[in-house]
């Protein structure tokens, strides 16, 4: 009957039932959120995990401002026939540098955790522009205006850069000084395929 | 106002499924973007899901909070002025965000995609929605709170949890930000968020419509009032566990996923719990059937709400997820939910609601009767051509053949999904037809009146 | 009335649903004459055109290669395909007498069975399109079949089974939701087969 009076007690209490709702819903997270997130473990760089230089960073902010990960996930899992397919499985630690996270729920098109060196840059770009020239029976949509932009068009590189070193990053002062010069002259399209030939390339070894 | 959010909520839901069924074409017919950014698929998704979810989720839930809240307290609303800004201020929000996804501002995180400003703002909006709420509650002349508004209470106070972790970062600039938490901890963070804004928004927010509502149509109360108030804590303690079933076989901790099948499948009794009492509320209450066209979209969306609770923890399974995370199984379940459960749940509380608060009779019997065969047969169909695509390609993508090696291109295997594409496509538009009938029923309902004003009925002794 | 028990009266009972119902209404057919008459000899029929598209044409689920089974292989998925068949007439039969009392309809179980056969009669008969094993093809006259199925549980629920148009709705709801579960479970355990080890050959 203790349960009854308890519930009694919250139904007749706006506070009480505020109180309680913020209780019960908040111990999930305590105990699963949390530790994952003062987890030193899963926020330590793998070996050969380095943050995005500033042509990859900015190809990295094309490819999230298109929602390419609505289609392509960026996570092989331990599993014999996508370590087959696509390469070693993917590693906490490989994703230090990446805020946010692109793992993606839905592969439309395939993963591209490991897709860094497979193609050529040229085939990239042909594939951006026109998936279709390459793929016949792709059915991604074309990205005719990346090749039309200049890769930062706002300007933000540096101002990125520093964002993200007051979020850890250890960019220089030398690194930020020489981002705009390494930007000069490449379009958008330049950019994301830079981050794409980058991607998964710390991913060494490892089978199911 | 009741009436306004109505309008917006059919508004944003004709929106929002115009933009599905638009990427659901582009998928069959890859160059229907006409090489535009702004109709690009990446774009357009984002659209279609935050107007959705956001748009017409939000809109009846703030418009049926704000109906109900005032009827099982006996007054009227705290601070109207303050529920005329939620109301039109989260309208402007879905408009400037639904453009600013358009312009390719994108936050990155799914079902979180509005760039910083837009999170300020939604905060914004959120604790005045809060603030009439409770305010409402707290100045009640009932002394008991009745279970609705704690469905709806539980939604407000944790999405404002849920989008506040969820939400930090550091802006570069108008458009741009940067999490605050980076790789493996983002994505365990996100989904804590992205599951649990299913959870306490699709799931709990439209329960409380439930809980109101249904008793309501029926005109009788609620079967088991000790049942919804079990369900409702073992809801609210366990569903925010469940997230980690998105990230199975990834690199999150081991732990965190088991955890996170344990819980998923747990979360299974308190769904049914409340399913149990919404059939046997209406199993005693047939004959309004006669009268009523509302109450068949509430029977039926008991039924998908069914499906889609049973199927969720089944798939969190994580010798089902092998197969089927990263399919668009996935999708064929997110729509039996918003399709079967949200969408016509809502439905059925609009051809409910609107008459009354115009006090006209429905204009057309038959048209809801059309619209429901097309509901139905739309999400049907819907669900059957995920179920198709998505078991195909789980299995067809992890298929080795005698020696090993893998037995199927990926590019094979995409071609082959065009007829499930298509079936989509069709699915999606005969639900869709049928949500323009009703939107055309209820405006021929309201055209050329105005809304009846209720007086706060007395109070009656007390229920408990 | 055993006249009725044949699987040719069902299928020309489906294209008459105003008829249909009281039809069924009739009489109180035996639980095992529509075993042996309907519900046996049915479920041998799609299990069978599967077989013999499979073992002809080979089936084509990616876009490449068709998929050739061994005889044993499509002989084991042919009869699989016939218990659940069998098993899912049985189970909404049962499903829907147990709702029975809730919904005010009648409680003889063969009447249950042979209502659940008429609504699976469309489906049976577009299984047809399984000697043309490509999943477009099947899509395409599966889904028409699909929704005629549904029709006829709403429409013939009422009167075949003795109860109130109202209460008739929810009762084909309620079947409608079983359904909807019975075939995910279907699918999961399915899956969960596969990735254990039975069937096809997954590297997981």
């Amino acid at each position: 009957m203790r349960a009854i009076d308890l519930q009694r007690r919250l139904e007749r209490h706006s506070g009480w039932l505020i109180f309680g709702i913020l209780l019960v819903s908040s111990i999930g997270g305590l105990v699963q959120v949390l530790p994952s997130v003062l987890d030193d473990g899963l926020a330590t760089p793998a070996a050969g995990t380095v943050p995005y230089d500033p042509v990859a960073l900015t190809g990295r902010d094309i490819y999230i401002r298109e929602s390419c990960s609505t289609c392509h996930s960026q996570q092989v899992r331990p599993l014999l026939a996508e370590v087959l397919r696509y390469g070693p499985f993917s590693k906490a630690g490989e994703f230090a540098f990446d805020r946010p996270f692109l793992w993606g729920s839905k592969r439309t098109g395939p993963d591209l955790h490991r897709v860094g060196g497979k193609y050529s840059d040229a085939w990239h770009r042909i594939h951006l522009l026109d998936p279709r020239a390459v793929v016949p029976d792709s059915i991604m949509p074309a990205y005719p205006w990346l090749a039309e932009r200049p890769a930062d068009s706002g300007g933000m590189i540096q101002a990125k850069m520093r964002a993200l070193r007051r979020l850890g990053h250890p960019y220089t002062d030398a690194e930020i000084e020489a981002a705009p010069a390494a930007l000069q002259g490449l379009t958008e399209v330049d950019a994301l395929v830079a981050f794409l030939q980058g991607l998964g390339a710390s991913g060494s070894g490892g089978s199911p | 106002m009741v009436a306004w959010l109505t309008g917006f909520a059919i508004f944003w839901s004709l929106v929002g499924m115009a933009a599905g069924i638009y990427v659901a074409a582009e998928l069959v017919w890859p160059t229907l973007d006409f090489g535009r950014e702004w109709l690009s698929y990446g774009r357009l998704r984002n659209l279609h899901t935050n107007v959705v979810i956001f748009g017409f989720g939000i809109a009846a839930l703030m418009g049926t909070a704000f109906y109900s809240v005032q009827r099982t307290c006996h007054v009227p609303l705290f601070a109207p002025g303050l529920a005329w800004f939620c109301a039109l201020a989260w309208q402007v929000v879905i408009l400037l965000g639904g453009l600013s996804l358009l312009a390719g501002w994108n936050g990155g995180k799914e079902y979180a995609e509005l760039e910083w400003p837009f999170d300020i703002a939604i905060t914004v909006i959120w604790v005045s929605f809060a603030v009439v709420f409770f305010g409402t509650i707290a100045k009640r002349r009932i002394q008991q709170i009745y279970v609705s508004n704690w469905f709806y209470g539980a939604l407000i106070i944790v999405i404002a949890m849920l989008h506040i972790v969820n939400s930090q970062a550091i802006p570069v600039a108008w458009s741009k930000s940067y999490s605050l938490f980076a790789g493996a901890q983002d994505a365990v963070v996100q989904w804590w968020y992205g599951h649990n804004a299913v959870g306490f928004l699709l799931t709990g927010g439209f329960l409380g419509m439930l809980y109101y509502f249904l008793p309501k149509h029926a005109d009788r109360p609620i079967w088991s009032y000790r049942l919804s108030i079990v369900a409702f804590w073992a809801f609210t303690y366990s569903y925010i566990w469940a997230g980690p079933h998105h990230l199975h076989y990834n690199a999150v901790p081991e732990w965190v996923q088991s955890l996170g099948m344990v819980m998923s499948l747990v979360l299974l009794a308190p769904s049914w719990a409340t399913l149990v009492n919404g059939v046997m509320t209406v199993a005693g209450a047939w004959e309004k059937l006669r009268t009523d066209p509302a109450l068949k979209f509430i029977v039926l969306s008991l039924a998908f709400y069914g499906l889609a609770t049973f199927e969720g923890p089944m798939m969190a399974i994580k010798s089902v997820n092998v197969v089927s995370h990263f399919t668009d199984w996935t999708i064929g379940h997110v729509h039996s939910g918003a399709l079967g459960w949200n969408a016509l749940i809502t439905f059925g509380t609009f051809y409910f609601l609107l008459p009354r608060l115009v006090g006209a009779e429905l204009y057309s019997h038959s048209l809801a009767n059309w619209h429901f065969w097309l509901a139905l047969a739309g999400v049907m169909l819907y669900v059957l051509a995920m179920w198709g695509a998505g078991v195909s390609q789980g299995l067809l993508w992890l298929s080795l053949d005698e020696i090993g090696e893998l037995r199927y291109s990926f590019k094979d295997i995409m071609a082959s999904m065009a007829p499930y594409y298509a079936l989509r496509l069709v699915a999606g538009c005969s639900f869709f037809i049928g949500a323009v009938l009703m939107a055309y029923n209820l405006w021929m309902t309201a055209k050329g009146r105005s809304v009846v004003r209720a007086t706060p009925p007395p109070v009656v002794g007390e229920a408990w | 009335m055993d006249a009725l028990l044949t699987p040719w009266r069902f299928a020309r009972l489906i294209t008459r649903p105003a008829e249909a119902g009281a039809r069924l209404a009739a009489d109180t057919p035996d639980t095992p004459a529509v075993l042996l008459r309907l519900v046996i000899p049915l479920s041998l029929i799609p299990p069978l055109f599967a077989y013999i598209g499979g073992a002809t044409f080979g089936w084509r689920l990616g876009g490449g290669e068709p998929l050739y089974i061994s005889p044993a292989g499509l002989t084991l998925i042919s009869l699989a395909y016939f218990i659940a068949l069998v098993a899912g007439f049985l189970s909404t039969a049962v499903v829907a007498r147990w709702m029975a009392d809730t919904y005010g309809a009648r409680l003889e179980f063969g009447s249950h069975l042979s209502f659940v056969v008429l609504v699976g009669m469309p489906v049976i008969l577009a299984s047809l399109g399984h000697l043309v094993p490509h999943v477009f093809i099947n899509l395409l006259v599966m889904i028409p079949a699909l929704i005629w199925s549904l029709y006829l549980l709403y429409r013939c629920l009422p009167a075949a089974l003795g109860t109130s148009q109202e209460r008739g709705m929810l009762m084909a709801s309620s079947l409608v939701a079983y359904l909807l579960v019975a075939s995910v479970s279907l699918l999961g355990i399915t899956v969960v087969l596969w990735s254990g080890g039975i069937g096809p050959n997954l590297g997981v």
